[in-house]
């Protein structure tokens, strides 16, 4: 019981107790270890050993003179003019006061003593600052001069919804407050914490804030909470905006900022109990927008024409064009690339470098987007120009300076949920007008800019709806809901949400929840739930994690899950479809999909250990390493949640004939929802109970042996239905592991999977019974 | 039936005949073809457009059937979600959320699946181009929403009008023969009376002449019952068709009624005009305001009448499909389809 003794001992929520569930393998003399360590609680042990070096500021520091919570800008200015850091103590290197110049042209710099006067008067304040105020980075350090953290310990979190943005501001705020990044500025991601004992301002994804709330429903160790980029409403930031709303009134210390980008700030501030607003203008440079007269027939070929078009004939300044998807991007990469050269060779025009921008693009390759245009040809010669070909992520998370040209076609892929299908998938879809005022933006950065619209002004103003659709109403809600009920959310139908989404999702998400036993009949959490929250995982990832045990296999299913929670591992460029093929079928495993990925990670780690170069590796065998060494670092962190939570970790002896096989059954204990089963005629496949959809397995899976029954990871839905990643599974396993599921006296699906459920029930109780009379 | 007092002819193919005769609607072997018939259709892997088809129609059903308020369905009522949910004070019908929250969304949002690469607005601006050039060509505009139930009930009555057609078509044959037969009838009684040394075979063969005269028929239409005149006009309109169009075909070239004052006897025996005998059946041309009006009627109207008309002069019910000997029509159970159920 070492766990939850130890919870128990240092929760003030006696709920959190819960968190011992019946599945945990213990091991003997467990009790007299001591207790084991929580990364979620490691604030709390910070606490007890005094991380802070002083709880009083020492004489002579510049911020000697300053209250909590009273200060002035002027004080501010002069500590930050000073020759030794207040924070730290050392003298400010010379990039300081280079940096501290630009941060005092900052459009905010002026707001900074209204900015304090504001922050003094309210508990809650909405601030509205166009992207290029400056807000991300300044406003926490406005913050932490307030507040002056090392006086009551207690942190200023500034949540960010994309990982890679937490960690970016952190190092430039650290640089601009001439500090080592980690130690009084740090980050905190899903899968990495930098942060350190004298921590004062921490950059977090939303997503990690949730998980800490979890642990602590008062956000005791924090003093200030900042929402930035709340404009997005990611689901996290969604859910925490309703925490912050009812902890409010519970903690009248707790100071809470939401930063929005855009317009909708009314919303916001009516939400949160009115609160005050401040708004400051961003630096930006008016934006010409041109419609085109009729609608277009091709939207991936009129902006191919329209890209053209620019280079060909307006001046100096760089294009972003906005596609929808990895495969599109880079296909149009190719060929404007191709058309460029002839304009070169035939019309004598200038250079231009094309550059594609998409979320699971290397690092190294996202980071050329900032390299500076080609130079002309020749002396003289017509100016070069570089075109970023970006998915909506150059829309708000990346500023590119020196656009000025803005080809908006006007889609996007956008995650859809929909609870009576229950499918989610990405789909290419039309944006918002918010969206499409937002792109245009992007071209004023640096000077007055244009943006082409592919459509016609009557189609934008008609056809566009006005605001993206939060992400809480486009999601599945099981996560959410079991995270609502592990932060002590006990009625669900009445939390106060911004956008509250349809009843259905939620009914989809209990009843999703039930079966996978992480709530009971009543809608309590079960301790299987409550540990199957403790992962930062999908439920039914997570249950599947949790009952590897009983199938001797939580090894493999660890590294299984890793290898899904990450983008696939399997590189597949256009030109080399053959090889790349190929070399798949060196991991091929006939029983599925999973499998295969199993084999792909084992080869990898074998490379690891042989002391082969693994990238030199990847790339030969059409791997990616990047992905790949990412599913390797979420398995070391889910394998130390599950030693946490004293989850055995254990495998079947390779030579065993049952080794695959209870790898298999492990996937059902988690997947038992997404079962397939063949029709009689052709290669289609139906799913199961309510949700009666024909789909195909999809043309990437290895699984080409005739399995009447299958387990899918994802439901795709283009033109066509497919699933992929694919197991074969044997149908008596669904009746075993999955008994309440696939209750056939309550069966409401279709009748011809019940019979054959039926008669495979019957088989096997004949087998038991021979088995039982011998 | 063979001869008894013959040996028994095994060859013989009358069981053939026999068997066909029974009231068994299909034999073994039309059986087994039907079957193999139906298997192949179900065998047939579907084409990739029926199937994209089928997917698409079973999502759309799906997608536009509410989890909650599906009365239908039992699954709403068991769903343990949903009491779970009830216990938490949620009412079907009303919203997550705070009370009076107006963002609250009470139906998930839609899901649409973009299969090409049109521009945003090209599908209204095809469908706007497509109104305008119907508005111009003076096509009244489609009324906006057809209401499901009007679109089936619309079908249903036009297939009951072909049926009730149909129907009348052929009570107008039944009338027709039982016309002709009583004719036959009164005719052959004269004969036999006038001529009585002639024997049974000579009224079958009157009867076959009768038969012919049906195609030639020499009555003036406007003497024949309105009930059935339509009929008999129009296959008189379709032999007059098929005669002129034999005439033109014969003619070589030359309407049949041309005369060339070049020809001489030899020529026309040559052309074959000797033979044309060119009679306007005027009939046919004549207008006929009674049938007109007959033909007016609602093919209900059309039926009853014929129907009616048939129990009054033949005692024949077109229901029954048979004569009843007397007055009283005694076991027919009435006028009407229905009454035949």
């Amino acid at each position: 019981m070492a766990t939850g003794d130890a919870d128990r001992k240092r929760s003030s929520d006696a709920s959190d107790s819960l968190a011992t569930a019946k599945r945990v393998k213990k091991e003997d003399g467990g009790d007299d270890k001591p207790a084991a360590y929580n990364p979620y609680l490691a604030h709390l042990e910070a606490e007890k050993n005094g991380g802070y070096a002083n709880s009083t500021i020492p004489k002579g520091s510049p911020l000697e003179k300053f209250t909590r919570r009273e200060t002035t800008a002027k004080q501010a200015f002069k500590a930050e003019d000073s020759d030794n850091n207040p924070f730290t103590g050392e003298p400010h290197s010379q990039q300081y006061f280079k940096i501290l110049d630009g941060r005092r042209n900052l459009p905010v710099h002026k707001q900074r003593q209204e900015f304090l006067d504001m922050y003094h008067s309210t508990q809650i304040l909405v601030f509205v600052g166009e992207t290029g105020s400056g807000k991300t980075t300044q406003i926490p350090q406005y913050v932490v001069y307030d507040e002056l953290p090392q006086l009551n310990k207690k942190l200023i979190a500034c949540t960010q919804p994309r990982r890679v943005a937490a960690m970016s501001v952190a190092q430039r705020v650290a640089d601009e407050m001439d500090v080592e990044l980690g130690q009084e500025v740090g980050y905190s991601i899903r899968f990495e914490d930098k942060t350190s004992p004298r921590t004062m301002l921490k950059y977090m994804t939303d997503g990690m804030l949730l998980r800490e709330a979890m642990h602590d429903h008062m956000m005791s160790r924090y003093s200030c909470i900042i929402l930035d980029e709340a404009h997005e409403r990611t689901l996290a930031t969604d859910i925490l905006m309703a925490l912050l709303k009812q902890l409010a009134q519970r903690r009248p210390d707790l100071k809470i900022i939401v930063m929005s980008a855009t317009l909708d700030a009314q919303k916001f501030q009516k939400y949160f109990y009115d609160a005050p607003l401040l708004a400051v203008p961003g630096r930006t440079h008016p934006v010409e927008i041109y419609y085109t007269p009729e609608a277009e027939n091709d939207y991936v070929e009129a902006a191919l024409r329209t890209v053209l078009q620019i280079h060909a004939t307006e001046p100096e300044g760089d294009i972003l064009l906005f596609l929808t998807g990895e495969e599109e991007i880079e296909d149009t990469c190719r060929k404007l690339s191709l058309e460029v050269d002839e304009m070169i060779r035939e019309a004598d025009s200038g250079p231009m470098v094309v550059y594609p921008l998409y979320g699971t693009l290397p690092p190294h390759q996202q980071q050329k987007i900032f390299q500076p245009a080609p130079p002309p040809l020749k002396k003289g010669g017509r100016p070069g120009r570089k075109c970023i070909v970006s998915t909506n992520i150059a829309e708000t998370s990346l500023t590119i300076d020196g656009i000025v040209y803005v080809v908006d076609p006007g889609f996007s892929k956008q995650k859809i949920y929909n609870p009576r299908i229950r499918v989610e998938s990405l789909l290419v879809s039309a944006i918002s007008k918010a969206s499409a005022q937002q792109r245009a933006g992007r071209a004023g950065r640096t000077k007055p800019g244009k943006c082409f619209r592919l459509y016609t002004e009557e189609a934008f103003k008609k056809e566009l709806i006005e605001q993206t659709y939060p992400e809480i109403l486009r999601s599945n809600l099981a996560n959410t809901v079991l995270e609502l009920k592990k932060l002590g959310v006990e009625d669900l139908v009445h939390f106060d949400l911004m956008d509250p989404p349809a009843p259905e999702t939620m009914m989809r998400a209990l009843e999703e929840l039930n079966y996978l036993a992480c709530l009971d009949d009543e809608g309590e959490l079960t301790p299987l739930g409550s540990l199957a929250s403790e992962f930062p995982l999908d439920p039914t990832l997570a249950v599947m994690l949790i009952s590897s045990p009983e199938f001797y296999c939580s090894n493999e299913m660890l590294s299984i899950t890793s290898l899904l929670s990450v983008p696939n591992v399997f590189v597949r460029p256009a030109n080399k479809r053959r090889e790349a093929d190929q070399m798949k079928d060196l991991f091929k495993h006939p029983e599925g999909d999973h499998l295969t990925m199993l084999n792909v990670y084992h080869a990898f780690k074998g490379i690891q250990n042989s002391g082969e170069d693994p990238k030199q590796w990847c790339h030969k065998h059409y791997l990616s390493h990047r992905h790949l060494s990412s599913a390797d670092s979420v398995r070391a962190q889910l394998k130390r949640i599950m030693e946490t939570q004293g989850l055995e970790l254990m495998s079947t002896d390779f030579n065993d004939k049952n080794y695959y096989t209870n790898i298999r059954r492990a996937l059902v204990a988690g997947f038992f929802m997404q079962v397939a089963k063949k029709e009689s005629s052709g290669k289609i496949y139906r799913t199961m109970k309510d949700n009666n959809q024909a789909v195909m397995i999809h043309p990437s899976s290895v699984l080409q042996t005739d399995y009447e029954w299958v387990l899918y990871n994802e439901f795709v839905l283009t033109t066509k239905q497919y699933v992929r990643t694919v197991t074969g599974i044997r149908p008596e396993w669904l009746l075993e592991i999955a008994p309440v599921y696939y209750d056939l006296d309550s069966w409401d699906g279709q009748k011809d999977v019940k019979q054959a459920l039926k008669s495979v029930q019957d088989k096997m109780r004949r087998r038991a019974a021979m088995k039982g009379g011998r | 039936m063979p001869d008894s007092s013959e040996e028994e002819d095994y060859m013989s193919m009358d069981f053939l005949a026999g068997e066909a005769n029974t009231t068994q609607p299909e034999t073994s072997l039309q059986r087994r073809e039907r079957l193999k018939r139906e298997a192949a259709i179900r065998g047939r892997p579907k084409s990739k457009a029926e199937l994209a088809a089928e997917e698409k129609a079973a999502r759309e059903e799906a997608l536009s059937r509410s989890l909650i308020d599906d009365a239908r369905s039992l699954a709403a009522q068991k769903s343990k979600g949903l009491s779970m949910m009830k216990k938490m004070g949620f009412a079907p019908g009303g919203t997550l959320g705070a009370r009076d929250n107006a963002y609250a969304k009470a139906e998930p949002v839609g899901l649409s699946i973009k299969e090409d690469r049109g521009g945003i607005g090209l599908d209204a601006q095809r469908k706007r181009a497509l109104d305008e050039a119907a508005e111009r060509e003076g096509v009244p505009k489609k009324p906006k929403v057809l209401d499901e139930g009007e679109f089936r009930e619309r079908n249903r009555r036009e297939r009951e009008l072909k049926r009730w057609e149909g129907q009348a078509y052929g009570a107008q044959k039944v009338c027709e023969r039982m016309d002709e037969e009583r004719d036959a009838q009164a005719h052959t009684q004269s004969v036999a009376t006038g001529e009585e040394s002639e024997g049974d075979g000579s009224a079958d063969e009157q009867k076959q002449k009768q038969k012919k005269k049906r195609t030639l028929s020499t009555r003036p239409l406007k003497s024949i019952n309105v009930l059935w005149r339509g009929l008999v006009r129009q296959r008189e309109e379709a032999e007059r068709e098929r005669r002129m169009r034999y005439d033109l075909e014969q003619s070589l070239s030359r309407l049949p009624t041309y005369e060339d004052e070049n020809e001489d006897e030899d020529d026309r025996r040559a052309l074959g005009k000797t033979k044309t005998a060119y009679v306007p059946v005027e009939d046919l041309e004549e207008e006929d305001p009674e049938l007109d009006e007959f033909n007016a009627l609602e093919p209900d109207e059309k039926l009853r009448r014929l129907v009616n008309y048939l129990r009054d002069e033949y005692q024949y019910c077109f229901w029954c499909k048979c004569s009843y000997p007397d007055e009283e029509m005694d076991g027919c159970p009435g006028l009407t389809e229905e009454d035949h159920d």
